[in-house]
């Protein structure tokens, strides 16, 4: 049975793959919850000011209406979050357009919706601040935020032959997972138990304790299944508190799902970036000055900062380098993590200016790249674990028929089209982070069954199947005898489906479970063994029907001596219509180096849903906020373009394969993140090679290239 | 059905726990079927989880949901009866009601999702008369007489669609929030290629055709009413041209290619 | 939502006097573009009379043209071989919008009475003269990117946003209504959508209570050389920036009639008569398509954020009839 057992890294499919193609996997909103109440929230329409008056006279006569909560009357909860938590209804202060300002509950959805349009809110204004070319004249550096300084940057970019300086400007995107945020809060007494998928549950449960003066224990969030979350999905928004607090004050169930125009503005965005690049090199290709400096905004009750330059400290060998930040307080949604926070907007502006560079010294921009290796991480003196840019490169050169690609742009055409190959490469940071595991398990004769029991989460990222998998490989059993129980806060703790943790997290704690199980149960028993005994057999020579135990897994100690990354090379092909600029990706590789890939057919799922988040992020993606009021005016699906099916050409994903000794025990890196990183960049750099125009401001959208 | 490889199946009732054997009794999974439902999904794809988490959530299902409801009174009551995965329905409901709430709220039937709410993810896609429409721009009011088929009716018993064994197969979705609306959405694509149906990208709608061969960016378009922010799109039209072929691939091929060139 | 009374129309007559007696009520069929707007708060009608059930789902020869039911699905429509033989230009506008999903629920009446999709005008914290007449219009100073280029007011710069009804300007459709008096009027389809004036509240040229019965194509000498062109920001699913239903009828190496009609560039579908009288009597070459081009984007007046479109306009226009005339 030995065969049936070595499962890690094959291509299997989702364990969770039967509920999900039958509508039976339950999300937020599906629990079957009885006599329930629907709740519905009212925002503000100002970005700035206080609320003077709130009617809710017509509100409260309107049909089926059980409660108006406005900071009037609203159950006293504590500040939890200053990034998620501004709009809880505790005073009448306006710090963005489209701030909670009530919450109406009804009998019926129909009832709900109905009732919150005769809410009537009188403001005073303040002056707000909502434009974001006037809000950037004013950014500063934000706290604890010192450059990265290698060198002398100035004398060298001043003293440079070949030189690149430019600006590059990604707009405000919102994560849009297709499952709106949302909660039913189900009160017993002092506990309350939250229907609500997130990312990471101890996160939510502890935002609502805290929120509430509950202990953690008397919070309880089940979240099996996770309809996307991309970051925005990372703890407890306001909405889930309001729903916590509307069912407490009807003293029955509540469901509250946020609508899909209030998803613009309720759980967090990615922020304007615009960064400057200046990039120097000698005439033989190597890079002497590298300097990114980004400015951005948050929001005016919290320091958020996407470091955009992060890739400019590590990717390349550059003796001189100057990496800062500025920002800007603005009156606007807290911005937060979204997918590749940081390098995925940042890989836009340097792997782009890396390209033009290339182009300025006629090299071909994978062999510059090349030639730039770094042989450890400049940014802080350690050997890499690993790094397989330069496999990633040539293997990414190899699928996408880089010999195909001719230097000059505008010279490679079919029928309208003019086609173009862009190149960039990328990283994320590979971490783990501590998380428990409780395995259980359970013999009948020689039949051994396993429960793989954490509160980790399944975001659509296959977590349920890769815990089977090595819980079945560590134990030696067949996937069949294993039962993975996440996304429910009752169980151990652990780490969120975050940062390209997830697996890494996850994995190394089940694996350690398991082995620390067959260690526990040896130990019971003098029996000497000729072969490596079974789970059944060791069981029976302890004399053990039932046995569990449980681990606190971290990262190892050694880990910090080392930079650890998960690397990639995107390659695309992309064919632009030469009349109406309309851009195609007709065919995208991606090639990654990311340790060992626990999942050959979920990993390369995932890797193909980062592309397309950067083909997202490179052509359709914008939201557009009216300077005047600080409202988004891209307040829909119809309006906020995110990728739909023919925008997607081939994808073809290969991965390297790297056994990386010293990131964790499993030698896991991660790629959830570093899937999106270097995306746009490819395909901005393959629109110039196609068109001979270089967009410097996402998304590529056809008026850009006329 | 294009599932040979796993027709190797696992022997159900050898590998199985007793727990596990007495969850499928109770779900009415028996003999043969019971080994196809299993081989359907390939031996090792199938976790005990899958089992547990049915059970769990089958135990929380409400099926008496309408009869135990008590409907709150409401100013414009009307009363629709219809036929929802076969079998007859009848309610009382508010006028403003659409068919993707009582779906949800008041028939128990979760399986389609509200993305969007507005006619603009397509998560919310189910059948009407043969016809893939949006439910959350369908009054309920307006499907007196009309048969709806939801993503929980598109298996027949045991026995998964073409369609839902190759989102299975080909990883066609990741959070899987908006796979019910595009399974539903795929299975009556595969109608409208039999039709002979023409999109945007027919090279010439004025040519007769019969039953069509879809290119793989003919799927593309007829399946960009369905949005998926994982970005399983290519997986999708890998799982749909597959069912549509009949032809089985490989989930883990590098490309075959195919011309992309669609007339933008 | 606001509640409203839903009543069941059982033929044409009992639905035009169940409107035309309640100034709040409204017919709904597909639905897609009015409960959307009802959910945003932007429609708020009393009652809602069901016509879905209406006998006016015929598509079918008359008069040398084809005669289409205004309650005839848009897939439907399009899929007609009639429609398809005939008068591909509007199938491939009617496949050019939505999704195949709203196309299955759409009818044609219903897809000629869809509102603008500005921004402004969906959100009712905003200014909009269109929605609520005299409070202003917010887009004009505000983000207009997708806005008119043609035929605006000082009231309104909204656009229609129908692709079908771009194909029927250029087909010279008639619509044919029925008012409360049991008479039915025929418009021509130019003459149906309105430019916004100072009366941007009104879209189109039917008093309340008038119920779309169908419309009627003419004779088409078009079906061979036409096309529909639409440029979005996102490959499908997405409204247009802008579009061209192009047509010719070419005789001898020279066209002899020419419909050119523009989506996403005015109040209502804009029939670009300039460019057509360019072409008539021309040869069927790039030169001259540039001409009529720059002939039809003439009398622009773009706004802040959307002068690209003269540019994007003349350059639909010239690829549209390329492959009108399969020269692409």
């Amino acid at each position: 049975m030995a065969s049936d057992t070595k499962v890690i890294g094959e291509a299997i499919s989702r364990i969770d793959g039967l509920l999900k193609v039958t509508g039976a996997a339950n999300y937020g909103m599906d629990w079957p919850i009885r006599n329930v109440a629907y709740a519905f929230i009212v925002k503000s329409t100002i970005a700035a000011g206080t609320i003077t008056d709130i009617d809710t006279a017509a509100a409260e006569k309107s049909p089926g209406v059980i409660a108006v909560i406005t900071h009037k009357n609203a159950t006293k909860v504590v500040a939890y979050d200053p990034m998620r938590g501004i709009g809880i209804l505790q005073d009448n202060k306006i710090n963005f357009y489209g701030q909670n300002v009530a919450v109406l509950v009804a009998e019926t959805f129909e009832q709900a919706r109905a009732a919150a349009r005769s809410i009537k809110v009188s403001y005073q204004n303040a002056d707000s601040k909502t434009d974001f070319e006037k809000c950037v004249a004013e950014a500063v550096r934000p706290a604890n935020r010192n450059d990265a300084v290698r060198g002398d940057f100035d004398a060298a970019f001043n003293a440079a032959e070949h030189k690149v300086d430019a600006t590059y400007s990604t707009p405000i995107e919102h994560h849009h997972p297709m499952e709106p945020h949302s909660a039913i809060a189900v009160w017993e007494g002092d506990n309350l138990t939250l229907y609500s998928a997130t990312q990471v549950v101890g996160g939510v449960q502890r935002g609502v304790a805290t929120a509430f003066g509950l202990k953690p224990e008397q919070v309880h969030i089940i979240s099996p299944h996770v309809g996307g979350g991309f970051g925005s999905k990372g703890g407890a928004w306001t909405n889930v508190i309001l729903a916590a607090m509307a069912a407490k004050v009807v003293n029955r169930p509540v469901k509250l799902a946020v609508t899909r125009q209030n998803m613009f503005n309720s759980v967090g965005l990615r922020q304007q970036n615009r960064q400057h690049l200046r990039v120097a090199a000698t005439a033989e290709g190597k890079l002497s000055a590298l300097g990114h400096d980004t400015t951005q905004f948050t929001t005016t009750t919290n320091e958020f900062a996407e470091s955009c330059g992060i890739l400019a400290t590590m990717m390349y060998e550059v003796p001189n380098s100057r990496v800062g930040y500025k920002s800007a307080a603005m009156n606007v949604i807290a911005p937060t993590f979204q997918r590749g926070p940081g390098e995925s907007t940042g890989s836009f502006a340097l792997e782009s200016a890396i390209d033009e560079m290339a182009y300025a010294l006629k090299m071909d921009p994978v062999e510059f790249r090349i030639k730039n290796e770094p042989p450890k991480d400049l940014s802080n003196n350690k050997p890499w674990s690993s790094r397989a840019t330069v496999e990633c490169l040539k293997r990414g050169a190899e699928m996408i028929g880089w010999k195909n690609r001719k230097p000059e742009p505008r010279q490679n055409r079919n029928g309208d089209n003019l086609v173009g190959y862009g190149v960039a490469s990328g990283s994320y940071p590979s971490r783990q982070s501590p998380t428990s595991t409780l395995l259980k398990l359970a013999r009948k004769g020689d039949d051994v069954t396993a429960s793989v029991e954490l509160a980790a989460s399944d975001i659509g990222t296959g977590a349920h199947t890769i815990i089977a998998q090595t819980a079945a490989e560590t134990l030696g059993l067949p996937m069949s005898k294993v039962a993975v129980k996440i996304g429910d806060s009752a169980l151990p703790p652990a780490a969120g489906s975050v940062g390209s943790i997830g697996a890494a997290s996850f994995c190394n704690s089940v694996a350690d479970a398991c082995n620390q199980a067959k260690t526990e149960l040896q130990a019971k028993t003098d029996r000497k063994w000729l072969i490596a005994p079974t789970v059944a057999q060791l069981m029976d020579a302890a004399s053990l029907n039932e046995y569990q135990t449980r681990v606190d897994a971290k990262a190892p100690a050694d880990a910090a001596k080392y930079s650890s990354h998960a690397f990639n090379a995107n390659f695309s092909e992309v064919w632009v219509n030469e009349l109406t600029g309309m851009v195609r990706v007709h065919r995208h590789v991606a090639v990654t180096g990311a340790g060992r890939i626990m999942n050959a057919k979920t990993a390369r799922s995932q890797v193909i849903g980062g592309c397309v988040w950067g083909i997202g992020m490179a052509l359709t993606e914008e939201s557009i906020m009216d300077p005047r009021w600080g409202n988004f005016i891209t307040r829909s699906f119809a309006d906020y373009h995110i990728p739909a099916n023919l925008d997607v050409g081939t994808i073809d994903v290969a991965f390297i394969p790297e056994e990386d000794q010293f990131v964790n025990k499993l030698g896991i890196k991660g790629i959830g993140e570093v899937g999106i990183v270097g995306v746009a960049a490819a395909i901005a750099n393959a629109v110039f090679n196609a068109t001979g125009k270089r967009v410097r401001d996402l998304p590529i959208t056809p008026d850009k290239l006329l | 059905m294009a599932f040979e490889e796993n027709d190797v199946a696992l022997d159900a009732d050898q590998q199985m726990t007793a727990d596990e054997e007495a969850l499928l009794d109770e779900l009415g999974i028996f003999g043969e079927s019971r080994r196809k439902f299993l081989g359907q999904l390939g031996g090792v794809g199938l976790g005990a989880l899958v089992l547990q988490v049915l059970a769990e959530e089958k135990a929380l299902a409400f099926s008496d949901s309408e009869t135990a409801y008590v409907a709150p009174a409401v100013e414009n009551p009307v009363t629709v009866s219809f036929t929802v995965n076969g079998a007859k329905k009848s309610l009382e409901l508010d006028s403003r009601m659409t068919l993707l709430d009582a779906l949800r709220e008041r028939l128990g039937l979760t399986g389609s999702k509200k993305g969007c709410d507005h006619g603009q993810c397509g998560a919310c896609t189910v059948i009407i008369d043969g016809r893939r429409v949006l439910a959350c721009l369908t009054l309920t009011a307006q499907c007196e007489a009309k048969s709806v088929t939801t993503i929980e009716g598109i298996a027949k018993g045991t026995d998964l669609h073409a369609i839902q064994t190759a989102f299975i197969k080909h990883d066609a979705f990741q959070c899987g929030f908006c796979t019910p609306g595009q399974i539903c959405s795929a299975v009556a694509l595969m109608q409208e290629a039999k039709n002979g149906e023409a999109s945007y990208l027919t090279a010439n709608v004025r040519q007769k055709t019969g039953a069509l061969q879809l290119s793989d960016d003919e799927i593309r378009e007829r399946m960009s009413g369905n949005l998926c922010r994982c970005g399983a799109y290519p997986n999708i039209v890998a799982a749909i041209r597959e069912a549509h072929t009949g032809k089985a691939t490989d989930p883990m091929a590098i490309s075959q290619m195919e011309v992309h060139d669609a007339t933008v | 939502m606001r509640p409203f009374k839903f009543t069941q129309a059982a033929d044409a007559g009992s639905a035009v006097q169940a409107v035309s007696f309640n100034a709040g009520a409204k017919f709904i069929a597909g639905g897609s573009n009015l409960l959307d707007l009802m959910k945003e708060g932007v429609e708020n009608p009393t009652e809602l009379v069901d016509i879905t059930r209406l006998n006016l789902t015929q598509i079918k020869s008359a008069g040398g043209g084809v005669s289409i039911g205004a309650l005839a699905k848009n897939t439907d429509t399009a899929n007609h071989p009639l429609i398809r033989q005939d008068y591909p230009l509007l199938t491939q506008a009617i496949l050019a919008g939505a999704s195949a999903q709203i196309r299955n629920m759409a009818t044609n009446g219903g897809n000629l009475l869809q509102r603008t999709r500005c921004s402004y005008f969906y959100d009712v914290a905003m200014q909009c003269n269109k929605r609520e007449p005299g409070t202003g219009c917010a887009a004009i100073g505000g983000i207009n990117r997708n806005h008119a280029i043609f035929g605006a007011s000082d009231k309104c710069i909204a656009v229609n946003p129908s692709d079908m009804s771009v194909a029927l300007a250029a087909l010279d459709a008639v619509v044919k209504v029925r008012g409360a008096d049991g008479k039915e009027r025929s418009i021509p389809f130019t003459d149906f959508h309105r430019l916004p004036g100072d009366a941007p509240e009104k879209d189109n040229n039917l008093q309340h209570g008038e119920l779309i019965t169908s419309i009627e194509l003419p004779k088409s000498n078009f079906a061979s050389h036409s096309y529909y062109l639409k440029v979005r920001d996102r490959a499908s699913y997405a409204f247009a920036l802008v579009s061209v239903a192009a047509a010719l009828e070419l005789s001898g190496g020279k066209i002899k009639q020419a419909r050119i009609a523009m989506g996403g560039v005015a109040h209502k579908p804009w029939r670009a008569t300039e460019a057509e009288k360019v072409l008539i009597g021309k040869a069927a070459t790039e030169e001259n398509f540039k001409a009529a081009a720059d002939a039809a984007m003439k009398s622009a007046k773009p706004l802040e954020y959307n002068k690209f479109k003269i540019e994007l306009g003349k350059r639909a226009i010239v690829l549209a009839l390329r492959r009108a005339t399969g020269k692409a």
